[in-house]
């Protein structure tokens, strides 16, 4: 699997009516990002909902996504330090 | 525009208070792209509050001023970042391990009780602890949201390079949040 034949949604071929479990699961990122075109969306997503084995695992890496997004935000404070920092150049910069 | 002579405090009081409320945020994401590195963090957020600071006239008063000032620090980073990473990459073939399959993250917990039961600080440090070619890109997509064209341009690499990283960054994250879970004692 290399970079650019990964995913045959990049062709931009017409999404064929049925995909097997194999070409959706290598759509599974493209999917759930939002990034497919609407015929592969469409293709994928009638795929999913009725595969039970696709279905709990594309449950699964939307929600792995979706835990990254809210915890990677983290909850750091910039110190005292930087801030005084920043006004004292800012204030330097005012031309005062 | 204002008036050169009653512009100065004006502009800056303007400013400080539009733009220093989002210094914890900048610092957050300064952190992530940099890999943990508090002091370069610390850097890069003062270099781009002050390029905001200078381009402050260009912005406009009620459009996004956060969103203004992470894109400035995400830009200044990158020129950094492209000018410090004309080095061949460092990526190795070891890990790619695809979908569901024995030994991942999903095999384990097929029902991702792990993300209700691990903090915030593992998938923070499961971020910071990637190398630069997986992290940049997880850190711009999943966490700052931005689509693969854009990440893509940002970064100055094909819209292929951006799915395959993506891909393979996330899969390290996975098998480290795996290890973090089993230390815990969450997953056996």
């Amino acid at each position: 699997m290399n970079d650019e034949t990964r995913g045959a949604a990049g062709t931009r071929e017409a999404a064929p009516e049925e995909l097997s479990c194999e070409e959706s699961l290598a759509l599974v990122y493209e999917y759930l990002d939002g990034e497919l075109p609407p015929d592969w969306n469409d293709a994928v997503r009638r795929h999913v909902e009725k595969c039970r084995l696709c279905y709990p695992y594309f449950d699964f890496e939307r929600m792995f996504l979706d835990y990254v997004h809210e915890a990677g935000e983290g909850t750091e404070r910039a110190s005292p330090e930087l801030e005084r920092r920043i006004r004292d150049l800012i204030s330097g910069e005012t031309g005062d | 525009m204002n008036q050169a002579s009653e512009s100065g405090d004006d502009r800056r009081r303007e400013f400080e208070s539009e733009a220093l409320p989002h210094l914890d945020a900048l610092y957050g994401l300064a952190l992530r792209l940099t890999g943990g590195d508090e002091p370069r963090s610390e850097d890069l957020v003062q270099d781009s509050v002050l390029k905001a600071w200078r381009s402050w006239d260009r912005f406009e008063i009620g459009t996004n001023c956060r969103a203004w000032l992470m894109t400035i620090l995400r830009n200044t980073f990158i020129n950094q970042y492209r000018r410090d990473s004309s080095r061949p990459s460092r990526v190795d073939f070891d890990e790619i391990s695809e979908g569901p399959g024995a030994g991942t993250l999903y095999d384990a917990d097929p029902e991702g009780r792990i993300f209700d039961r691990l903090v915030n600080e593992h998938v923070i440090r499961a971020i910071q602890e990637l190398p630069d070619e997986f992290r940049v890109p997880i850190v711009l997509a999943d966490v700052e949201g931005l689509g693969y064209q854009e990440v893509a341009d940002t970064l100055g690499i094909p819209i292929g390079t951006v799915k395959s990283r993506l891909f393979r960054g996330r899969k390290r994250l996975q098998t480290r949040l795996h290890r973090f879970a089993e230390e815990m004692g969450y997953l056996p």
